[in-house]
């Protein structure tokens, strides 16, 4: 679509989480004890594991479900993920790694432009919701992308969606709703 | 009721009286029928004299079944689950409603609000507090009227983002399209509020023009609106001369101090603020300001360009000063004293191939963590210097500084400055120089596994072990954890005790839900003492109270302990009847009670010492005859039979650390009581 014809708009992906499964079970306390850089939180009973490279934080379970979050791409939240996998390997259980799935994807992105966002609202109106009282800025939700909007009236928006192909979409989508009440130039 | 032929006659004319409930053939008299089944409204006589209908009313879209009405007796008899909601819904909003100054027509809008939600099943898992809340907040925002979320958030006291949400998902459910809220709605509420008297109208248009100044001026878009009229009333305040403080607002708009600054300093940015006040009130400025955030994004932009100028004129200062360092650094080079020990050779072999394995290990792109790696690397190296040669340490830190300052530097800085620096522990040196490159050069694996095999592409094994500790770290890390988390432990070992032992006796319950704690009666007591007793029957608190020393405590002066001691003749009679009238002692109301808590320890602990208990209480029976006859006869029934368990127990009494009776009680108790006496 060609939504942007002069300038491009840079959509900045900050936080990808993803998940996957080890299919095996795994002792907390092991892991935890064995592992450098590790928080063990018995009250919830998860294990926290950070890695350096790439920056992802796990939360493992000992049923062996394991969510990643922090990386900035697809490929990067899988490459974590079976680093993390095969550490678990050498800490000595027999992890599989199966069901990997990204679950969400968040992104930012600025427009070039200031939005009136009374305006955007009311030009959308089911799907477009503002309340100044409670968040600065209009929540928009695009059902058919399962995807949400976060629009401020700098032009910053933030969109988080189920993937990074779904969020780009959104951007194209919103992009001439918001041109349309645009402010000011930058 | 079809018209029947008579058996008898075979005439078809047939009278049916309603009221007897008679089918009667006209013709032979013969009765048809009798006791008719008649559909009519009956009247019953109530109580009250009044006459009410027989049977119940059943709402078209209900279901129509009827609750049985042997357990659940409610005051909503007999009605359906559907209207009972709906009538709780209603009495609710109107609680609520009336507390808002809401009219009629607002509450009834509210409730069909609310019917609707019912109808949608938006009340299912949902507070109907929450529900309720929404609905009011609807109708406000729908009416225009001056009430905000907050306030409905204040009655109910729960969180506003919860309230908002719940009003959020309403909205869109029911396809209401609430309109925005306009800042200046809220003007004559907060005016009012503040009290500006006579001249009230006057400020609130000043504040409202100032609001619609502020709104053209791009303030308000994404703020709070209380945090706009807030500042708006404030600055209307002063211009009509009253003088109300910063928190006085605050307090009526609900926002904090910070917010309200932040506000009124940009407005103070807007070219606005600097008109007179007549001038304002006469004149509109033209022109349109900028929104503060674009503002605040100039002055960013324009602070980057400075520092990136900034950047290039260090650089070109940066090579002057490299070109001092290199002739501070011959200087020292030619004065420094031989290397001796291990490290003389390591600082000869890697000065050789230093400036080679430097530029090999950083093929062209920066990552942060290299240049993180090199940081921390070269922060070592002159650490190490620093202590062998100190003069070369001076350079070395006054470099590390420049450093510092440009990030931006330039790659083909890195082989001149090792050079500088001297033997560099190289990424080689390290053992890093396999990560580092694996890292680089690394790409991303695809085709994964479905049989749930490992890939192993991409990943190195090295970086990873690192990971793992070896076995004297987990040792160490064994003991902190298990120091660290030594309560949680313990817990969850005295849980499986527990269970364990449970499972023996075979009455292990499995998750023992929270079981409501059992309502205690008020304890009704017409004296402090009487109080006591009946409270410490109920906690049963300890087999080793000596309950006499209890009940004494509330008496004057006569110390029981210094008093000569009858003991007495028959031990076991004179025990009971010095136990009542000592109770009776107890009840003296004439006695002080300030002695008490002094008394109390050495009582106590007395008392709890090796020595039988029997004489001290001989001693107390003596006193208690003593006083027996300034005490007013009270009867307490409970009394000894409380006493003699409590009596029998002691005899066999073990040494036992000093608890204060206060802190077996539980001191609230006991103050209170010590209290009351003592107005007495």
């Amino acid at each position: 679509m060609e939504a942007n014809n002069d300038v491009a708009l840079d959509i900045i992906i900050t936080n990808v989480v993803s998940v996957f499964r080890t299919r095996c079970h795994l002792n907390l306390r092991t892991i935890a004890l064995e592992g450098s850089n590790v928080i063990y939180k018995p009250e919830v009973g998860k294990v926290l594991m950070k890695l350096r490279k790439p920056r992802i934080t796990a939360s493992i379970w000992s049923s062996g479900k394991i969510i990643c979050t922090g990386a900035t791409s697809e490929e990067e939240a899988k490459l974590g993920a079976r680093r993390l996998a095969r550490c678990l390997q050498k800490l000595g259980f027999k992890v599989k790694f199966t069901a990997f799935k990204v679950v969400n994807v968040l992104a930012v992105c600025t427009m070039p432009f200031h939005i009136h966002l009374i305006q955007f609202t009311k030009n959308n109106r089911p799907i477009a919701s503002y309340e100044p009282e409670l968040h600065p800025a209009a929540s928009y939700r695009i059902k058919n992308l399962k995807a949400t909007v976060q629009v401020f009236s700098t032009g910053s928006i933030t969109v988080t969606g189920p993937n990074v192909r779904h969020v780009a979409m959104a951007v194209e989508q919103i992009y001439p709703l918001l041109f349309e009440c645009k402010s000011t130039m930058r | 009721m079809s018209s029947r032929v008579c058996k008898t006659c075979g005439c078809t004319d047939i009278d049916i009286d309603q009221a007897r409930g008679n089918a009667v053939c006209m013709g032979c008299g013969s009765v048809l029928e009798d006791n008719i089944i008649v559909s009519e409204v009956t009247f019953v006589e109530n109580s009250g004299g009044g006459s009410s209908a027989v049977g119940q009313f059943v709402a078209s879209d209900g279901t129509g079944k009827t609750p049985v009405l042997g357990s659940g007796f409610h005051t909503t008899l007999g009605k359906e689950s559907r209207a009972q909601t709906l009538l709780n819904g209603k009495r609710q909003i109107n609680h609520l409603g009336h507390q808002l100054q809401l009219n009629q027509h607002c509450l009834d809008t509210a409730f069909n609000f609310f019917k609707m939600a019912v109808c949608k099943h938006l009340t299912r898992g949902r507070k109907m507090a929450h529900v309720v809340a929404a609905c009011l907040y609807l109708v406000c925002r729908t009416e225009g009227t001056p009430h905000m979320l907050l306030d409905l958030s204040d009655l109910l006291q729960v969180n506003v983002y919860i309230l908002g949400r719940t009003f959020l998902l309403l909205a869109r459910e029911l396809c209401i399209n609430a309109p925005a809220i306009d800042p200046c709605l809220y003007i004559p509420r907060f005016a009012h509020m503040l009290e500006f008297g006579e001249k009230n109208h006057e400020v609130s248009m000043t504040a409202l023009r100032l609001l619609q100044r502020m709104k053209r001026d791009w303030m308000h878009t994404g703020r709070r609106p209380s945090g706009l009229c807030g500042a708006a009333l404030l600055v209307a305040a002063r211009m009509h001369e009253f003088r109300r403080t910063v928190k006085e607002v605050i307090s009526v708009v609900k926002v904090c101090e910070a917010t309200l600054r932040k506000r009124l300093t940009e407005f103070e940015d807007t070219p606005t603020s600097q008109l007179t006040i007549d001038e304002f009130m006469r004149v509109d400025l033209e022109q349109e300001c900028d929104p503060p955030s674009f503002t605040a994004g100039q002055r960013k932009l324009r602070l980057q360009q400075l520092e990136h100028e900034l950047a290039k004129k260090i650089d070109e200062v940066q090579g002057e000063i490299c070109s001092y360092q290199d002739e501070i650094e011959l200087e020292l080079e030619s004065s420094r004293p031989k290397l001796k020990g291990p490290y003389a050779s390591y600082a000869r072999e890697d000065s050789s191939d230093d400036s080679v394995s430097v530029a090999s290990g950083l093929p062209g792109n920066e990552d942060d963590a290299d240049e993180e790696l090199k940081a921390a690397a070269q922060q070592l190296t002159k650490d190490f210097y620093s202590e062998l040669m100190p003069g070369a340490g001076e350079a070395s830190r006054a470099e590390e500084g420049s450093e510092a300052e440009s990030e931006q530097v330039v790659l083909p800085r890195y082989p001149p400055l090792a050079s500088l620096l001297g033997p560099l522990p190289t990424a080689a040196s390290l053992g890093l120089s396999e990560s580092i490159q694996k890292c680089i050069t690394e790409k991303d694996v695809d085709g994964n596994s479905e049989n749930g095999e490992l890939d192993l592409k991409g990943i190195d094994d090295d970086e990873i072990e690192r990971y793992i500790l070896n076995e004297k770290e987990v040792k160490i890390k064994t003991e902190l954890w298990m120091q660290q988390n030594a309560d949680y432990l313990k817990e969850q070992k005295e849980k499986e005790e527990r269970i364990a032992k449970e499972k023996e006796l075979g009455i292990y319950k499995e998750q023992k839900p929270k079981r409501p704690p059992k309502k205690r009666e008020p304890i009704r007591a017409s004296t402090a003492g009487e109080a006591i007793e009946k409270m410490l029957e109920q906690k049963k608190i300890s087999s080793k109270i000596n309950y006499d020393v209890l009940r004494d405590l509330d008496k004057k002066g006569s110390s029981p302990g210094a008093q000569p001691e009858e003991t007495p003749s028959s031990p076991g009679g004179r025990k009971l009847s010095g136990r009542r009238k000592r109770n009776m002692a107890a009840l003296g109301l004439g006695n002080p009670i300030s002695s008490v808590g002094k008394r109390l320890r050495p009582l106590i602990s007395a008392h709890v010492g090796k020595k039988p208990a029997s004489s001290q209480q001989a001693a107390k029976a003596s006193a208690a005859v003593v006083t027996a006859e300034t005490s007013q006869p009270v009867v307490v029934e409970s009394g000894p039979v409380v006493y003699e368990d409590a009596m029998e127990e002691e005899e066999e009494e073990e040494e036992e650390p000093c608890v204060s009776a206060m802190q077996l009680m539980g001191g609230n108790d006991y103050g209170c009581d010590v209290d009351d006496d003592d107005g007495l």
